[in-house]
């Protein structure tokens, strides 16, 4: 290879490169874009040019939001509600995985080919019946019933069982000969080494659950038992059509999962990669 | 401490027999090595003394007592595993406590135990370190330590050297030895490593396809192997072995040389002629050997020398020469055998010794 | 490994009795619920008639099913490989990046993806509003005319379509990713003392070494639209719903709007059984490739 033409392959990497950023920086920008826009006097932001910055910086939308409308209520039935889905659905399936990956019992196969066959049903299509089920047990408007069906999770229960799997035979028989029963040895051996795992499995569970729309949606029917993602849409009386009051309403519904992904960024890559591992 | 007897116990996975009515009584004291190649069954025997494997058939006595129906946990052994098994997730300290927390043994005592054995294995200053925190010759210790805490009626060893490297090897297997010596409490060792027989047990097991090939002292399976297997196994480089016919005490070999042998064995035609290398000498002298062959290979170890010889039928022999053999590949040498050293085998394996 | 057979399986019990309960209770008696209601004249809610295979005969000849099906067709062709190639692409840019940078640019391009759909509905809804997006200033400088994207058939199942592909490419572009760092370094190092151009690299080792992955990909993402909703659903709202029909919004359409609980299931049997197939399908395909390796 002569000089020039490596010079010139290293330009047309540096190309790449610099198109990457660029279109890295657009495909954020109407992330940007709503926030700076969350942040204009209502005047502003109707203004018919482009301003990248606030000319009048103002928080009045967030306190219009956060003062004037249900969304601190919304943001309460968020919170309970994916904390209870992720609480449930993590201690559930992390039961199953042991039971699955470790312990022989008769309808073991059989469980799993029904865990497996879960993955491929459209919880979309169980709307109606699910609604049926939640309706008769009196649920509608209830954070147990905004939650029941989100208890659907396949992923998370094959995730578990993987991760058993590959624990070494050698831990189970030194608990063994360690004298740990069944229960100890998940609780005191297998289930501390996961906490990994379990953390990042969580966190996404949380962000799932959080961003759930269609469910949660059919379930509510009462303003104030909405959760954030359903509210913001839903009620538009609130905002009327004041767009910067509705993105700063946006703002705050994204924010807790948006933070809760960067704080963890590897944790919630990892969870992602592990769950689409088994999806195919 | 205490004796531990197997009476004729068996084992199978499925239709596959893996142990095969294997009896052996192991002394209170006593370390005994299991020796054996991969697939002997060596390690499944372990883990029914342990309890981690099902004993199908025979009986299991651990000190005076029945054991072969008991959990693992009742049997009064300790296990080292060949990865340690240590629990990534505890301290040093908690790794070694587990056990004994488990059985609800009072903290003091639990706290005794884990100092005593800290100190025995010198590693006090590591109690409160994760596995992950320590090296492999550590974490070796520390599975140890997991042991010594229970204060079993025998340990068991899993291949435990086998994930260390050649110096800290040599160096675990001497310190080994010095904790039998220390305790003086019954130790059974799996390994497939030849050395670590030798070097470390009173007594080597060797298996071979599911059963018992020979039971005896180091130098007793070196010098006297029971069968062809014993005697090809033991010993590095291994024995030669060589086809021959037996008649007249003397073995005549394929390529016609006799070879005066002292052996109570009835006449025949198929007899494979043992010697060890050692025993093969290279000779100075034109004509004086008991055969002789061409030089192919050879091998300078410094303190002695291999010599790879081809005899004039084709089979291939090793002798031994000093460590300033001025032998060369293609040379015609002679051989000379040392007949108190031959081992003769039957078509069956069987073995007889020279007197 | 010695075993106490009745104590394993009465804990394996205790352990998943939980699961057992919640499944019974929100999955498999929901699925037999929904087949038996598709077969009755049932409302929303109560009792109904037996119908046999009626609810499922009226869907041949119905222009709104005829609608949610082509249109729920048309928003996959439009999102799944366009979704899966625009992944691939800035994945492939992303990698050359290394250390922070990486990590910062995977970010902004991952972040929509963990936004919920109402935000991803309010961002894009404001940036390509009519009268004040940002977009639509664009429009004005290259001289484009201005269109209400929404309340235009037309436009509507593109963009909605681009913004899906918005929202959710963060996910194939992190398992593209994870494709390509499977790929050891050793292969493009023999590559280059070959001589391969960046072109050939590409197309003769990138490219058949990151397959399983696309294939992967292509196919999470064909199931996944094949349910689409929600950004259909928002992006209606105030515009043509009827026109923009896509199956599962049909499905709510009947149930909650029109109280048809029995029409409705017979629509999502169909549904239901459309992702069964692709996923068997797409099963037996990628055991298939395991087994040829």
């Amino acid at each position: 290879m002569t000089a020039s033409s490596a010079r010139q392959i290293n330009l047309v990497g540096g190309i790449i490169t610099l198109l990457t950023l660029i279109i890295a920086i657009l495909w954020a920008f109407p992330i940007y874009w709503g926030i700076v826009s969350s942040l204009k006097p209502e005047n502003e932001v109707v203004r018919p040019y482009i301003e990248l910055w606030p000319e009048t910086l103002t928080f009045e939308h967030y306190i219009f939001a956060l003062t004037e409308t249900q969304i601190g209520r919304w943001y309460i039935n968020s919170i309970a509600t994916a904390v209870g889905a992720t609480i449930l659905t993590i201690s559930t399936s992390m039961l199953v995985g042991y039971a699955l990956s470790q312990l022989r019992f008769p309808l073991r196969r059989p469980l799993y080919w029904l865990i497996l066959a879960s993955f491929m049903v459209p919880t979309q299509t169980l709307i109606i019946n699910h609604f049926v089920l939640v309706a008769n047990m009196g649920l509608l408007n209830t954070w147990a019933g905004i939650i029941l069906p989100q208890l659907i999770n396949p992923v998370v229960i094959i995730v578990y069982k993987q991760f058993f799997d590959q624990v070494p035979r050698d831990f189970r028989e030194a608990a063994v000969m360690d004298n740990a029963g069944e229960f100890r040895i998940l609780f005191k051996v297998y289930m501390p080494m996961n906490w990994g795992v379990t953390t990042a499995l969580a966190i996404v569970t949380f962000i799932w659950s959080w961003n759930s729309f269609l469910w949660p949606f059919l379930a509510v029917t009462k303003t104030e038992m909405m959760t954030i993602t359903v509210g913001i849409t839903q009620v538009s009386d609130a905002f009327g059509v004041y767009y910067a009051s509705q993105l700063a309403a946006a703002v705050l519904a994204g924010l807790p999962v948006a933070l809760a992904y960067l704080l963890f960024q590897r944790r919630v890559t990892q969870a992602i990669t592990l769950s689409a591992g088994i999806k195919g | 401490m205490a004796e531990i007897i197997l009476d004729k116990v068996s084992k199978s996975f499925g239709s596959v027999r893996v142990i095969n009515e294997v009896s052996l009584t192991i002394q209170s004291g006593e370390f005994v090595v299991f020796l054996g190649p991969s697939g002997s069954g060596k390690s499944t025997l372990l883990r029914m003394i342990a309890g981690l494997e099902t004993i199908d058939d025979g009986r299991l006595l651990i000190g005076g007592k029945e054991s072969q129906t008991l959990p693992p946990g009742q049997r009064n052994v300790a296990m080292v595993f060949q990865n340690y098994a240590l629990y990534p997730h505890m301290t040093v300290r908690d790794n070694m406590a587990f056990g004994l927390r488990n059985i609800k043994m009072a903290a003091p005592e639990v706290e005794r135990r884990v100092q005593d054995a800290a100190r025995m294995l010198e590693m006090d200053a590591l109690l409160d370190r994760r596995p992950s925190e320590l090296s492999g010759g550590q974490r070796q210790r520390v599975a140890i330590g997991r042991a010594i805490v229970k204060e079993p009626a025998a340990f068991l060893f899993d291949e435990p050297l086998s994930n260390l490297d050649a110096a800290l090897r040599v160096r675990t297997r001497v310190e080994l030895a010095e904790l039998h010596q220390r305790m003086n409490s019954t130790m059974i060792y799996v390994t497939h490593d030849q050395t670590e027989a030798m070097t470390m047990s009173d007594r080597i097991v060797i298996l071979n396809d599911c059963r018992i090939e020979q039971i005896g002292t180091p130098m007793e399976v070196y010098t006297r192997p029971a069968s062809r297997f014993v005697a090809g196994f033991i010993g590095s480089p291994s024995m030669n072995f060589l086809k021959g016919s037996y008649k007249d005490g003397a073995m005549t070999l394929l390529d016609g040389s006799r070879i005066a042998a002292r052996v109570a064995v009835p006449e025949a035609d198929t007899y494979e002629l043992g010697i060890r290398p050692e025993a093969v000498k290279v000779c100075e002298g034109e004509g004086e050997g008991d055969t002789k062959g061409q030089v192919k290979v050879v091998e300078h170890l410094g303190e002695r020398t291999l010599v790879h010889v081809h005899l004039s039928d084709g089979s291939a022999i090793v002798a031994q020469d000093g460590g300033r053999s001025p032998v060369q590949p293609g040379d015609e040498v002679a051989l000379r055998f040392d007949i108190s050293e031959l081992h003769l085998f039957d078509a069956s394996g069987k073995a007889w010794h020279a007197e | 490994m010695l075993r106490n057979t009745r104590r394993e399986t009465l804990v394996a019990l205790v352990l998943i009795s939980p699961f057992l309960a919640i499944y019974g209770l929100t999955f498999v008696y929901p699925t037999v619920a929904m087949v038996n209601l598709s077969f009755t004249d049932a409302p929303l809610i109560g009792p109904g008639q037996w119908v046999g295979l009626d609810n499922y005969t009226r869907l041949a000849g119905e222009r709104r099913f005829d609608t949610a099906f082509w249109n729920t067709a048309y928003f996959v062709a439009l999102s799944v490989i366009p979704g899966t190639f625009v992944a691939m692409v800035i994945a492939l840019g992303v990698s050359r990046l290394t250390g922070r940078m990486q990590a910062l640019v995977l970010a902004l391009f991952f972040l929509p993806y963990i936004l919920p759909v109402s935000v991803v509905y309010r961002l894009w809804d404001w940036t390509l509003n009519f009268q004040f997006g940002i977009a639509m200033y664009v429009f004005d400088i290259w001289g484009i005319e201005r269109v209400p994207i929404f309340k235009t058939t037309t436009w509507f199942m593109p963009a909605v379509a681009f913004v899906t592909i918005w929202w959710t490419c963060g996910f194939s572009i992190l398992l593209f990713l994870a494709g390509l760092r499977a790929i050891p370094a050793e292969i493009y190092e023999a590559a280059s003392l070959d001589n391969t151009g960046r072109w050939t690299m590409f197309r003769r080792i990138t490219w058949p070494l990151l397959w399983p992955v696309t294939a992967l990909v292509t196919t999470i993402q064909l199931i996944l639209q094949l349910k689409i909703f929600d950004q259909v659903y928002l992006f209606s709202t105030g515009g043509r719903p009827n026109d923009n029909l896509v199956l599962v919004y049909y499905i709510f359409q009947r149930a909650f709007v029109n109280n048809q609980g029995g029409r409705a299931a017979a629509i999502a049997v169909v549904l239901f059984l459309i992702v069964v197939i692709v996923s068997v399908l797409n099963f037996q395909l990628m055991r298939l490739a395991e087994r040829r390796k």
